[in-house]
């Protein structure tokens, strides 16, 4: 099963400069231009809003986008390598979605898987074997032509984790690793040991790389040692919109088009729509901002911070950026306790801490509205378990949403506590505001029905060690858990008790509780499931069981604004990081002012 | 000599300040003002818009807009200060309405003047005693390097430079995880106290070993020595003296280095618990764009840390009798 | 002279080996390591377990320091987990970042610091030298965090020099050097004001305690005039402590350096730094650690050289 791209379906971001990769999305709400008086002043903000739920066939687009320029994009961290293989950090896959291009891709704006290498495709009536033809003439930007070869090439190398490679998670589905054979150069087939729901989705993980070039690192398993970043320019080969021209450390990336880049738009016209685009390195989340507000940059590759929604508001109000509310995001930071059996032997708390009743307490006890003010100053809504309302293929709404009631969760508490003082850590990762500002409403909204919180900062590291590490030695924690996919199927290390991401209780042999053993073997049938409607009300079930048990707390999803500056013609904009750059194709810049000013 | 009154007045206030927090501030340090997130001071006034003499009172703030924090003021209210009412100097008649937040609201809502007054203690306290220990360990040490010279200055240099350069951040990590999860007041506040005595020993440390190399070189140290004077009292009474310039300056600059210290620290978990505030801490909180253009009332603690730094050099410069001439 | 520096020379080697061993060892004892910190919760999944056994975390504390320890030996300083290269490579690359910005910063801080300090301490500036005393006072208690950031702000809201990384365009007016230049003001800036402040008050104090002494009197007396007497003589006698302090600036201007590096994005070693400690890059902690160190003793023989030609007496 598979945490896509490498990363685990849901997983810790302990760092407050982002190096996660938070892939895919579901369903695309509804983009919004934000309030009639800009949103009217530039038909580029438009032109983005009203495109979102476009046709998933690239094939397919309005004519008329402007072609060539230059694109400045910021990135907080380097990419660590040019070779995705080895490495999944968000720069790392960035630049991978730059230089080369997979199969298939998942269009981030409807969720929908749309051909890419892969022309079209065909499933055997036993859902086990996938037949998909690749299209005809493409060939690598040094010139080498692209058959089936590469494919399997590219296949075998991600599963070679001996050499290195981080990707064979990612190619996990239902019972193991799925099989590809190659009948001719134009056809790959997959064959899986058991039905698999998601189908070729999994392949939106894998870039393809050149046998050609790769093969010897693959053979002698030093994969993990090519294409690091002092690989010259000219020996990296790809598939995708673009090539690099020039890497300068800890500064910029430039990327120039590859004039043999297979796809085409509507028009018949070759992608991508940019000349150039470069990537620079800001680490500073202000200097993003600032460096946005005056036109260093065209764009960021994540969200706006709710507290730099008023300055970019400004900004769009002076026509200088194009800010857009994407509505709710997929993911709501959460709250959860320690609940390996046994975690507690010997504390007087052990009577209470790990009791259901103390996390329905919780949930009842937090005003979701206070929450939503302090900490995205007013833009969320309150959510109840790990799918957010902005899931809507997956989001049970019938799951149970406990009203704020102090009085009942004070009682509850009281029940279960005996007299007790009732007190307990949350460990938060140092330096992210939203977070912080989270376990200060937890601790507040907590002291009104008697419980004492000890809010603990710590740096990521040292926090992953206590909540994580090989004894976890924690009460409660705080902080981010990013699904990687908006179908469940695709995220079994959170759901089921054997996950790597299950975290109240991570990896059980055996599971600890009747109910994450239900959770489990509901599950598996879904994820097996060939029917669509079974498949949800399967997972409907389970959130109900989730929500009666409440292991992982949530509270408020926040809404997602991205923001570009106003030369941008054309975006797609998705709900998960990059926003905007998904498809880095299909991005256009208007040829006004495509010679930027120089500085 | 006034300059050395008015200097040594701005740090007496400061530390009357902290001392008289809970009198002063009319808030608890962890209140929470849910519906005023980074709202603007509420000046106290005399005069209403029609020109009428009142009481002090203060307009309440209304909220505009949550996502924007824009405020505006509810002019046609007044709300009147109520003067020594529970133990505190002054605070709003109507506190549910109008709290007074003499300089703003932070962004949880949390009054920016008690904080102040209430981080006065935490940060100055920190600060002066963490100099102190700086300035004896390092003028002891770098006296006695300066003076003795040979192997004794090479070990002692070395060692001081070992310190310098070793990143005291993992040390701070490793100690925070030795220490128990929930930490108090006073056990962050020795442990950092510590570190940033050691830390700042170096600084000070080769600045007097230089004087002292020196000074000790000059007829007048060896006509002392000559004269039979222990190398104790050579050090102390003819010496030392010549660093003391210095040394002020040096406090002049680590007592600010030591407020920000701190809240590079809490990075690695040494920070004050929640019930604490402190200038470090307020100021990393405000290091952002937005106390520049719309919050500016959150830079305070650092104009309230310049006019501590102030208050010190002013008090303890060394006005030269030409100056007078 | 060449013993000297034979022996400054030995010197600086030990705490090349000390500060790094030391670095390398704290931060091996720091919770969680570069499989934690990468991976987040899923620190104990399989790959991470294959990241340990690759960079050797799984193993002792002691061996894995034997092992580095007799590869650094070799001028292999082992690969750094976060970036994927050899330390060897990536050291020298930000060193030389940082090193143009501390020289540039310590530049304007002396040439503004210093005479500065000698107008303030000379006791006849009157009011300049109250505002400058002020401006002294008030960037000395403004935090690097905020300055450098309020500089960006500045920059980027008077659009007159660039906010950001080197080079975001093609060919930048004027070429590469006027391009790096104009990215080098805002970082310089931010890092030189400071410096500039600690120097006017270390300068000025030595000023006003040199004038009080009665060489300058005297010279007074002869009739030489009062700017000769300032310039020449007083101030020269009363650059001791600036030039004592000199040595520590500039070995702690890379690790002092970090905030102003991360928010005017120069790519030097105090970013490098901060990345290493929050990923418990181990190899690269003990790198930077020995690059800290180089640079110290670099800094502590310009501080000799300073003092010595200052203050003859000095010399050994």
């Amino acid at each position: 099963m598979a945490p896509v791209s490498g990363r685990p379906a849901f997983w810790l971001a302990s760092q407050h400069l982002t190096r996660h990769t938070r892939n895919l999305a579901a369903f695309f709400l509804a983009v919004l231009a934000l309030g009639a008086a800009w949103a009217g002043v530039r038909r580029a903000s438009n032109a983005a809003a009203t495109r979102v739920g476009a046709p998933s066939d690239p094939g397919v687009r309005p004519t008329g986008v402007p072609r060539g320029g230059e694109l400045v994009v910021s990135i907080r961290t380097e990419p660590v390598t040019f070779n995705r293989f080895v490495k999944g950090d968000s720069s790392t896959d960035l630049v991978s979605n730059l230089l080369n291009a997979k199969l298939v891709r998942i269009n981030r704006a409807t969720q929908e898987v749309e051909p890419w290498l892969a022309e079209r495709w065909t499933r055997s009536d036993d859902g086990l074997r996938y037949t998909l033809k690749l299209r005809e003439g493409v060939v690598f930007s040094d010139g080498h032509p692209f058959t089936a070869d590469d494919v399997l090439f590219s296949f075998a190398a991600a599963a070679d984790e001996a050499g290195g490679s981080v990707l064979a998670g990612a190619l996990h589905a239902g019972g193991g690793t799925p099989e590809f054979t190659a009948p001719d150069p134009l056809t790959v087939v997959m064959t899986l040991s058991e039905p698999f729901a998601p189908g070729v989705r999994i392949l939106d993980n894998v870039p393809i790389l050149p046998r050609h070039r790769l093969q010897p690192a693959l053979a002698s398993a030093t994969l993990a040692s090519v294409w690091g970043l002092d690989t010259p320019p000219g020996d990296l080969a790809g598939l995708g919109p673009f090539v690099l021209a020039e890497y300068l450390p800890g500064q910029r990336l430039i990327f120039t088009r590859n004039p043999s880049y297979f796809v085409r738009d509507a028009d018949g016209a070759a992608l991508p729509y940019l000349d150039r685009l470069v990537v620079r390195v800001i680490p500073d989340q202000d200097a993003e901002l600032l460096a946005l507000e005056a036109g260093d940059i065209d764009m960021t590759t994540s969200e706006v911070r709710p507290e730099d929604y008023a300055p970019l508001k400004r900004a769009a109000d002076a026509g200088k950026i194009t800010l857009l509310d994407l509505g709710v995001g997929y993911d709501a930071d959460a709250m959860w306790f320690n609940l390996r059996p046994g975690a507690f032997d010997g504390d007087p708390r052990a009577s209470w801490i790990q009791r259901d009743e103390l996390r329905q307490a919780i949930t009842m006890a937090i005003d979701r509205k206070v929450f939503a003010d302090t900490v995205y100053l007013g833009a969320g809504v309150p959510v109840y378990g790990p799918i957010t309302p902005a899931n809507r293929l997956w989001y049970a709404a019938e799951a149970p949403q406990p009203r704020y009631d102090p009085a009942a969760a004070k009682a509850l508490i009281e029940s279960i506590a005996g007299g007790q003082p009732v007190r307990f850590s949350l460990l938060v990762p140092k330096g992210r505001t939203a977070i912080e500002r989270a376990g200060a409403v937890i601790r507040d909204e907590l002291k009104k029905i008697g419980v004492t919180v000890d809010v603990v900062a710590l740096d990521g590291a040292a926090l992953v060690q206590r909540v994580a590490g090989p004894s976890p030695r924690f009460d409660a924690a705080y902080f981010s858990l990013y699904a990687s996919d908006t179908d469940p199927a695709i995220n079994p290390d959170f759901w089921l008790s054997s996950g790597t991401a299950h975290v109240w209780n991570m990896m059980q042999t055996t599971p600890a509780t009747s109910w994450e053993r239900q959770i489990d073997e509901l599950f598996a049938k879904q994820a097996a499931s060939s029917d669509e409607g079974e498949r949800h009300r399967l997972f409907a079930d389970i959130q109900k069981i989730f929500a009666a048990h409440q292991p992982v707390l949530y509270f408020v999803a926040p809404r997602v604004f991205v923001a570009s500056s106003s030369r941008v013609a054309h975006v797609e904009p998705g709900l998960t990081r990059p926003q905007l750059l998904w498809a880095p194709d299909r991005v256009a810049v208007s040829p006004a002012r495509a010679a930027r000013p120089e500085r | 000599m006034t300059t050395r009154r008015v200097g040594a007045a701005l740090v007496l206030l400061a530390a009357a300040a902290a001392f008289a927090a809970p009198a002063l501030a009319p808030h608890a340090l962890d209140q929470r003002f849910v519906a005023l997130l980074n709202a603007p001071p509420t000046v106290p006034r005399l005069v209403d818009d029609r020109g009428a003499w009142h009481l002090p009172f203060i307009h309440p703030w209304r909220l505009v807009n949550q996502l924007e924090q824009t405020y505006e003021q509810d002019r046609s209210t007044r709300v009147r200060l109520v003067w020594f009412a529970n133990r505190r100097l002054v605070s709003s008649s109507d506190e549910a309405r109008a709290p007074l937040l003499l300089l703003g609201s932070d962004s949880l809502g949390r009054d920016v003047f008690s904080r102040l007054v209430y981080g006065a203690r935490t940060s100055l306290g920190l600060a002066a005693v963490a100099s102190l220990g700086a300035i004896l360990l390092g003028g002891t040490l770098g006296a006695t390097a300066g003076y003795a010279g040979g192997i004794v200055d090479d070990l002692l240099m070395r060692a001081s430079d070992f310190v310098l350069v070793l990143p005291a951040m993992y040390v701070a990590l490793g100690l925070r995880s030795a220490l128990p999860l929930v930490l108090d007041a006073w056990t962050v506040f020795a442990f950092l106290a510590a570190i940033f005595a050691v830390i700042g020993t170096p600084y000070v440390a080769r600045g007097v070993r230089a004087i002292v190399r020196t000074e000790a070189r000059l007829d007048y140290a060896s006509a002392a020595a000559a004269l039979g004077a222990g190398h104790a009292r050579v050090l102390v009474r003819h010496l030392l003296p010549a660093a003391r310039g210095f040394l002020v300056v040096e406090a002049t600059t680590l007592v600010p280095a030591f407020i920000v210290a701190e809240a590079t620290l809490s990075y690695v978990g040494l920070g004050f618990p929640d019930g604490v505030s402190s200038w470090g801490t307020m100021l990393h909180e405000a290091s952002s764009i937005r106390a520049f253009t719309d919050f500016p009332w959150l830079l305070s603690p650092a104009a309230a840390m310049f006019v501590v730094v102030l208050g010190l050099n002013l008090a303890f410069q060394h006005r030269p009798p030409l100056s007078q001439a | 002279m060449l013993a000297f520096l034979a022996r400054r020379l030995c010197f600086a080697a030990f705490l090349v080996f000390a500060v790094s061993s030391g670095a390398l060892v704290l931060a091996r004892l720091a919770p969680g390591d570069f499989a934690t910190a990468d991976l987040g919760v899923r620190a104990q999944s399989a790959e991470a377990g294959r990241l340990r056994s690759r960079y050797g975390l799984d193993r002792p504390l002691g061996a894995q320091y034997a092992e580095w320890l007799s590869r650094a030996a070799r001028f292999d300083f082992g690969e750094s987990m976060l970036y994927g290269r050899p330390v060897r490579d990536l050291i020298p690359e930000r060193a030389a970042n940082t090193a143009v910005l501390a020289l540039a910063a310590l530049a304007v801080a002396t040439l503004i610091g210093l005479p500065l300090g000698v107008i303030t301490g000379s006791g006849r500036g009157g009011l300049p030298a109250a505002i400058i005393r002020a401006g002294s006072v008030a960037l000395l208690s403004a935090p690097p965090l905020l300055t450098s950031l309020f500089l960006v702000f500045l920059a980027a809201r008077t659009r007159l020099l660039p906010v950001g990384g080197m080079g975001g365009s093609t060919g930048a007016a004027g070429g590469a050097l006027a391009d790096f230049v104009r990215h080098l003001i805002v970082p310089a800036a931010a890092l030189a004001l400071p410096l500039a402040a600690m120097f006017e008050r270390l300068q000025s104090q030595a000023m006003s305690e040199t004038i009080a002494q009665r060489f300058v009197l005297a010279a007074l007396a002869r009739g030489i005039p009062w700017p000769r007497v300032l310039w020449r003589g007083a101030f020269k006698a009363a650059l001791r402590p600036v030039a004592s302090v000199y040595g520590i600036v500039v070995g702690t201007l890379l690790s002092g350096s970090f905030a102003v590096e991360i928010i005017t994005s120069w790519p030097g070693l105090g970013r490098l730094m901060l990345d290493a400690l929050r990923y418990r890059d181990v190899y690269l902690v003990a790198g930077c650690a020995a690059a800290g160190a180089v640079f110290l003793a670099i800094g502590t023989l310009m501080s000799d050289v300073a003092l010595a030609l200052v203050d003859p007496r000095t010399q050994e």
